[in-house]
């Protein structure tokens, strides 16, 4: 039993918060807003000097880690760029996971062919149809046409949503940072607003509510790692859990803020507003329930007792 | 990275199923209902488990003890939870009683307390809590005054579990006229002698469960004090540590919510839909209070400070317990009000959901867990 990444994974984490500091952090976010090409020179550069190419999550658990460890501080500065797909990339260009209905992707300007899988099991090639969005909350939001569908093997889906579960993870955890920051900083009423208990309390909730999805994120990697394909519904619930707390711990950590929570020259707000895509696409955490409760029911999940039922 | 247990978890783990499953009926809710037999049940279970060395697994090998792992010790708690407690209220000298004995007591008290609580023979309480000191412990005024070579005890006790049925308990109380955390000297006293006045209070837990106990000029010997006279805080730190990792409630959890998808899975699709999902939404919470318990348990073993690890796993497990404990009630509906061996799964959900209540106060308000997370958190900056 041995819940913690491994040392190299954690170290290569480490290298890779220096790379995107190097970047300006949050702030290459706002610049890819203003200029969007920053995604394809500058931030595709750094990923080449990390090594990016050289990861495969599919290999191997010390890979998958490795590319776990590297979303998580991606989360943290919500780097502009498709790293998940860029890690399951194929021959046939970079992978996203789409609504069954249309084929949106973050980021999905930025690479002329992706391999896309629905939750529903479809799979198939696309490629960009149209501008990004340019939304506030998906500024680099783009809808692919399909270039017909394949039989390749779905697998890669599980993977998809978690590294991207550990993107949300990475953007939940500087969030709280954020929000101890500002609350030990920010006087009010002459004392620091972290002296108000009210404050105090929703930080520890916070703050636990993120504990617990890094241990459930941990979990889902040795899942993966030991039960093939079955990790699907665990790769659910992992996604499941990070819309859930990130919703929750976003709102506590733009409110800590004050109106601060929502201008871009506060980090907390850049984050909660280049996180939404993750939360959003493929599905809601709601469909990612119904579907999980399904999944579960006839697959059954890791615990202590069975919870598969026999079919009516 | 590796979630698994290890061989011999899995092995003890089987073994306890097993005993459980010949000695404790599937629709036992525990010692402290209100039928009595179920208090003879968890009894002779003690007794059961001593005999199949079971007992005292986590017990250190010198006192004739298991030496098991900690995760032996998780399973253990994670099993004994899950199937309603079936040690009854022995649980309590096992985890704690007898390990504090065996670190601050005297050899004389070792030889007396811990092969009777090994052998599943003595019940203890804990005097700790006061009518003016709940969360805030180091506020107790019960006061032991030098009578001779020992003292004269008077004082109040308060939501003591078990104090009706107890051969003994482990009392706080105050030597001298210092404040909080001063003076402050752990009793083993007998619960039959004489000034010792129990009150049950009537509550939704059920009997057994609170209790008043009033100390009305009680003799204790020399020989009554734990560890040295002044220094009964450390003891408390160490029960309360043990406490806080003490109870699995995650595992009772996951138990009901599998029986409740068995239960209904006749009716499944015409449930409300948001009904399945809330399900699956609580197992993930049951997996993360497991999981964020095990990292505490993790902590231990490699000699990391567990104690903000302890507080968060305490809030996430006790949370976990109420939502359970809400879900249930959801899924079955008006059948939530029935109690006893008619209502859905035997009751247990309507028991579950009574004790859920206290989860949350139980050994440690989640106020004074928030606390512990937040002054961690903020590492002194508020």
């Amino acid at each position: 039993m041995n819940p913690v990444l491994p040392d190299a994974a954690a170290e290569f984490g480490a290298t890779a918060a220096k790379a995107f500091a190097a970047l300006g952090g949050v702030h290459a976010a706002r610049r890819a807003e203003e200029a969007p090409d920053v995604r394809g020179s500058e931030v595709a550069k750094a990923l080449e000097a990390l090594g990016i190419d050289e990861i495969d999550p599919r290999l191997d658990d010390d890979n998958l880690a490795a590319a776990a460890a590297l979303c998580a501080e991606a989360g943290r500065v919500a780097l502009p760029y498709p790293l998940v797909g860029v890690l399951l990339r194929g021959d046939d260009g970079p992978f996203a996971v789409v609504p069954d209905d249309r084929s949106r992707v973050d980021h999905g300007d930025l690479f002329e062919s992706w391999r896309i899988a629905t939750l529903d099991g479809r799979t198939g090639t696309a490629s960009p149809a149209q501008q990004a969005l340019g939304s506030r909350l998906g500024p680099f939001v783009a809808d692919l046409a399909s270039d017909g569908a394949t039989d390749g093997p779905i697998g890669d889906v599980a993977l998809h949503l978690t590294l991207t579960a550990w993107v949300v993870l990475g953007t939940s955890e500087r969030a709280v940072e954020l929000a101890v920051d500002h609350v030990t900083t920010r006087i009010q009423f002459g004392k620091p607003l972290s002296a108000f208990q009210a404050v105090q309390f929703q930080l520890a909730d916070a703050a636990v509510a993120v504990a617990g999805l890094r241990e459930l994120a941990h979990f889902t990697l040795w899942r993966l790692t030991v039960a093939g394909e079955a990790a699907m519904v665990d790769a659910l619930a992992l996604r499941v859990h990070a819309i859930d707390v990130a919703r929750s711990v976003l709102r506590v950590c733009q409110q800590l803020h004050g109106a601060a929570g929502v201008c871009d020259e506060y980090d907390i707000s850049v984050l909660a507003r280049h996180v939404q895509p993750s939360l959003r696409l493929p599905c809601s955490a709601e469909r990612a329930a119904d579907e999980l409760a399904t999944a579960i029911g006839r697959d059954g999940f890791e615990g202590l007792f069975p919870h598969e039922r026999a079919a009516p | 990275m590796d979630f698994d247990l290890g061989e011999q978890a899995a092995e003890l783990r089987a073994r306890l199923r097993a005993l459980i499953a010949e000695h404790i009926a599937e629709d036992y809710l525990g010692a402290f209902t209100d039928d009595p037999a179920d208090l003879d049940v968890a009894q002779r279970f003690c007794k059961t488990l001593a005999d199949e060395g079971l007992l005292t697994v986590s017990w250190p090998a010198e006192y004739g003890g298991g030496g098991g792992s900690v995760w032996e010790q998780t399973v253990v708690r994670e099993e004994m939870w899950a199937h309603h407690e079936p040690r009854g209220a022995q649980y309590m000298g096992l985890n704690w009683v007898g390990p504090a004995i065996m670190a601050f007591g005297s050899d004389a008290q070792k030889a007396q307390h811990l092969s009777a609580i090994a052998a599943g023979d003595v019940i203890w309480c804990q005097g700790f809590s006061e009518p003016d000191a709940g969360s805030d412990l180091a506020a107790l005024s019960t006061k032991a005054t030098p009578d001779g070579d020992g003292w004269r005890i008077t004082g109040q006790k308060i939501w003591t579990s078990y104090a009706g049925m107890a051969q003994w308990c482990v009392l706080a109380a105050r030597v001298g006229s210092g404040e909080r955390h001063e003076g402050i000297t752990m009793f083993l006293v007998p619960m039959d002698t004489a000034g010792i006045t129990v009150r049950p209070i009537r509550s939704m837990l059920g009997p057994h469960h609170l209790n008043e106990v009033f100390f009305d000029d009680v003799w204790a010997g020399p020989e009554a004090v734990l560890g040295e006279v002044g220094e009964g805080w450390a003891v408390i730190r160490r029960a309360l540590a043990h406490e806080r990792v003490g109870i699995a409630r995650y595992a009772r959890c996951e138990r009901l919510l599998s029986a409740l998808g068995r239960e209904l899975a006749p009716v499944w699709d015409g449930l409300p839909p948001a009904i399945p999902a809330q399900w699956a939404r609580a197992l993930i919470q049951v997996r993360v209070a497991r999981l964020l318990a095990y990292r505490t348990v993790r902590a231990q073993e490699t000699g990391e400070p567990p104690d903000v690890l302890a507080s968060a796993a305490r809030i996430a497990v006790t949370q976990c317990d109420q939502s359970v404990a809400e879900l249930l009630f959801q899924a079955v509906e008006d059948g939530s009000l029935e109690s006893g061996a008619g209502a859905p799964l035997h009751g247990a959900i309507e028991d579950h959901w009574r004790y859920a209540q206290a989860a949350t106060v139980a050994s440690g308000t989640i106020e004074v867990q928030r606390m512990i997370v937040s002054k961690a958190l903020l590492g002194g900056r508020s």
